[in-house]
């Protein structure tokens, strides 16, 4: 379905109709809700706690499973790294406001136990009976390319021999409320990269990730989708909500995992861009990518998956790092898409306009950057077949 | 290729004042943290907690945009700057890059929250000026940019075991040469809407009896702990005083009910009983919840070392596992063992418990056993150096 999408250069962002909203934008990337049985073996009472994200990261988790040719019942010591901002915010919200307006004698302890962001981890953990280490990481929009990042590195050092690194968050009214109170919402659906650009979409969903070591793969049998090459995260140390005006730690992330992958600048031949669509972000983006790149950056495509998925917080980092991988893959450049007057600063660059277009790549990099400048940047490579 | 990784500094907020020696002091001396609450009203007859003494922002805070600091990042960028001072070391000195900085919490900033849901609610709008502390980064955030460190660094928030995989995840990129130095802990805050939730779903006790048959709910706390890790040789060679070496085992998950304890108390013992084998001290999780403590007292059965309960004293956080640790590498330093306040004999399970008054005894291995609902495991082992 994702991949198709994207060759399709589908906008998946609609009007907002999970929650009433006062304020300025009611545009989102609203994931709709699969009618088939949730996967896995947990109980009915369970699974009717379950808040949102749980259940997008059950699903996306048992997908990645069951492409990746995972026996069900061999999870023994398989890792899930999880990152996600929100967790069951949504549901918590709606507990509270029932308890603060009288709807309910007593706040219900069930909804606010469901807000640890530990509980998509747990889920899937005992949903797919997966019983290796267990993580939740949580840096804002960065916050599952940081898990990816761990879970690829639980593998290369041995500690297990398959993890699964998984992104989910679902749309809330606090992060829709906050965001559009900051006005980096666009009332329109996110122009990333465009002249007039108002600022992001938010999205939802979950993206999941088999990760193991290529002797392991090859050993099942498992034919690879790409390779994790190499990673890094860094921090701003500068602004809880502003990006550094010059990138300095998004530059240092990058410069970082291209070194930590021996992958000279000159052969990464596509960025999937954090691409948000605020005035900030991305001039401060496209001002690192020329750093890094230099001149190369002209011929090099540079595109937004957020335009076309809106932005997913805690769940975008391992979104973008599916997609870079379909790219890889596929030999497939998504689109960045509601593109329409490119912003004059970068008329130099390619920024893949729709449709999106095939082209042969072997090394692609794609980075995130979070709420109080939280960075991370991976290098993804195309299997060898 | 991994190094030992040292403990050289302390840094902890408790309710028993500012700084590892008030802690350390208060909890030998047998002392309890638990108060009635005043810092938000509260009915008669309402469950004390263990709250931490006012702190003032600008004692910590030196940056204009830190002013805005919440209390749960408060927590941890003091305790940040007390290990850093505990440990000898000039926050101007350290390389920035090469500086890790690995916080966890698991509830994050529920206070300002629930105000920020109120005028949501109320009035339809939000306030853009307390939306960038409610992200679960924020105090990582905060802490980076007040201490100026730009290396790698992550926000983990894992249940029951925040502060466990935090200082887990800092040890790696240490050991793992990322960074020279790291910055570890947890940090979470006592909340009015989480207090009154757990208050009338009756989880909490007026009195906890971790590990003794009178155990009838938990009680809560919040405060921060943070370890100051850098590899072994690096802390000799600087002549820098060694708590201790730490060795996390690698994190495991038993099957759980996605919310609660796990109940197979014999896979869990046999898990853990090649790491407590050789200990002289487990640091247990167990606070007076029936089902906690059944579980662990049932898997440390049978096995010598003595236990000790902080959360007697300190009260119940997301991240008090931090505190753990920092208990298990005072024990070390010290040879002294802790009484858990609250627990009087018998001990469940025969176990032997330090009570009533602290013990004197040379500790060479502490294990902090790390255990969360939803069955995700975290232990920690701590050595002498």
């Amino acid at each position: 379905m994702l991949a198709a999408g994207l060759a399709a250069g589908t906008c998946g962002i609609g009007s907002l109709t999970r929650f009433t909203h006062a304020g300025r934008a009611h545009v989102a990337a609203e994931v709709a809700e699969s009618a088939r049985p949730l996967p896995g073996r947990l109980p009915p009472a369970t699974l009717r706690r379950l808040s949102h994200p749980d259940r997008f990261a059950l699903r996306a988790a048992a997908e990645a499973c069951a492409a990746a040719g995972l026996d069900a019942d061999a999870g023994g010591d398989v890792g899930v790294y999880v990152g996600t901002t929100t967790g069951g915010m949504r549901e918590t919200e709606e507990a509270y406001r029932r308890r603060s307006a009288g709807e309910d004698a007593r706040f219900r302890l069930s909804r606010l136990l469901g807000t640890p962001l530990a509980t998509a981890a747990a889920a899937v953990s005992q949903a797919l009976g997966l019983y290796g280490p267990r993580e939740t990481v949580s840096t804002a929009c960065s916050s599952s390319a940081l898990a990816v990042a761990m879970a690829a590195d639980a593998v290369r050092r041995g500690v297990v021999p398959v993890a699964l690194a998984i992104g989910t968050d679902a749309l809330c009214r606090l992060t829709y409320a906050g965001f559009d109170a900051l006005q980096a919402l666009d009332v329109e659906p996110c122009r990333p990269f465009d002249r007039d650009r108002q600022g992001l979409s938010l999205g939802e969903g979950a993206a999941a990730l088999v990760l193991e070591s290529a002797a392991h793969a090859r050993a099942r049998g498992a034919c690879p989708r790409a390779v994790v090459l190499g990673w890094a995260a860094t921090g701003d140390a500068h602004h809880p909500t502003a990006p550094h005006p010059a990138g300095a730690g998004a530059a240092a992330a990058l410069t970082g995992a291209l070194a930590a992958a021996g992958v000279p600048p000159d052969a990464v031949a596509y960025v999937n861009a954090h691409g948000t669509g605020t005035k900030q972000n991305d001039a401060v983006e496209v001002e690192v990518l020329r750093r890094v790149f230099g001149r190369r950056l002209v011929r090099m495509p540079v595109s937004a998956t957020k335009s076309q998925l809106g932005h997913c917080l805690g769940a975008a980092g391992a979104v973008e790092a599916v997609v870079t991988v379909i790219a890889l893959g596929e030999g497939l450049l998504p689109p960045t898409v509601n593109l329409r007057h490119l912003d004059p600063a970068w008329d130099d660059l390619d920024l893949v306009p729709e449709p999106g277009r095939r082209a042969a790549l072997d090394v692609a990099v794609t980075s995130s950057y979070g709420f109080g400048g939280h960075n991370v940047s991976l290098v993804l490579g195309r299997a060898s077949r | 290729m991994s190094v030992p990784v040292a403990i050289t500094g302390l840094g902890v907020v408790s309710a028993f004042g500012h700084g590892v020696e008030s802690f350390w002091r208060a909890l030998t001396a047998g002392e309890s943290g638990l108060r009635p609450i005043d810092r938000f009203p509260v009915a008669p007859g309402t469950a004390p907690a263990a709250a931490v003494p006012p702190m003032v922002v600008h004692d910590h805070v030196r940056t204009p945009v830190g002013r805005r600091i919440d209390r749960v990042s408060l927590f941890a960028l003091a305790a940040c700057r007390l290990a850093a001072q505990d440990a000898g070391l000039a926050l101007g000195g350290l390389p920035p890059a090469r500086t890790g900085l690995v916080l966890g919490s698991a509830y994050g900033n529920l206070e300002e929250t629930a105000t920020f849901l109120d005028r949501l609610f109320a009035r339809g709008t939000a306030n853009p000026l307390l939306f960038p502390n409610l992200v679960m980064n924020a105090p990582l955030s905060y802490a980076s940019l007040e201490l100026g460190l730009t290396g790698p660094g992550a926000m983990i928030s894992a249940g029951e075991v925040s502060g466990e995989g935090a200082i887990a995840c800092g040890t790696d990129l240490v050991a793992e040469r990322v960074a020279d130095v790291c910055f570890a802990g947890g940090a979470d805050e006592l909340s009015e809407p989480f207090h009154r939730a757990l208050d009338e779903a009756r989880r909490l006790s007026r009195t906890p009896h971790p590990l003794d048959g009178r155990a009838d709910g938990f009680a809560l706390g919040e405060g921060a702990a943070v370890l100051v890790l850098e590899p072994l040789t690096r802390a000799r060679a600087r002549g820098a005083r060694l708590y201790a070496t730490v060795a996390p085992a690698s994190g495991f998950s038993l099957p759980a009910p996605v919310h609660g304890w796990p109940h197979d108390a014999a896979a869990l013992a046999a898990r853990l009983a090649p790491m407590i084998a050789d200990a002289d001290l487990v640091v247990a999780a167990a606070n007076g919840d029936r089902a906690l403590d059944a579980l662990e007292a049932d898997a440390c059965r049978g096995r010598t070392p003595a236990v000790t309960a902080p959360r007697g004293a300190t009260g119940s956080f997301g991240s008090a596992g931090a505190l753990a640790v920092a208990t298990a590498a005072l024990a070390v330093a010290h040879g002294l063992l802790p009484p858990t306040v609250g627990h009087a004999p018998p001990a469940r399970r025969g176990l032997d418990v330090v009570a009533g008054r602290a013990r004197r005894a040379a500790v060479r291995v502490a294990v902090v056993d790390g255990l969360a609902r939803g069955g995700a495991c975290r232990p920690i082992r701590v050595e002498a150096a």
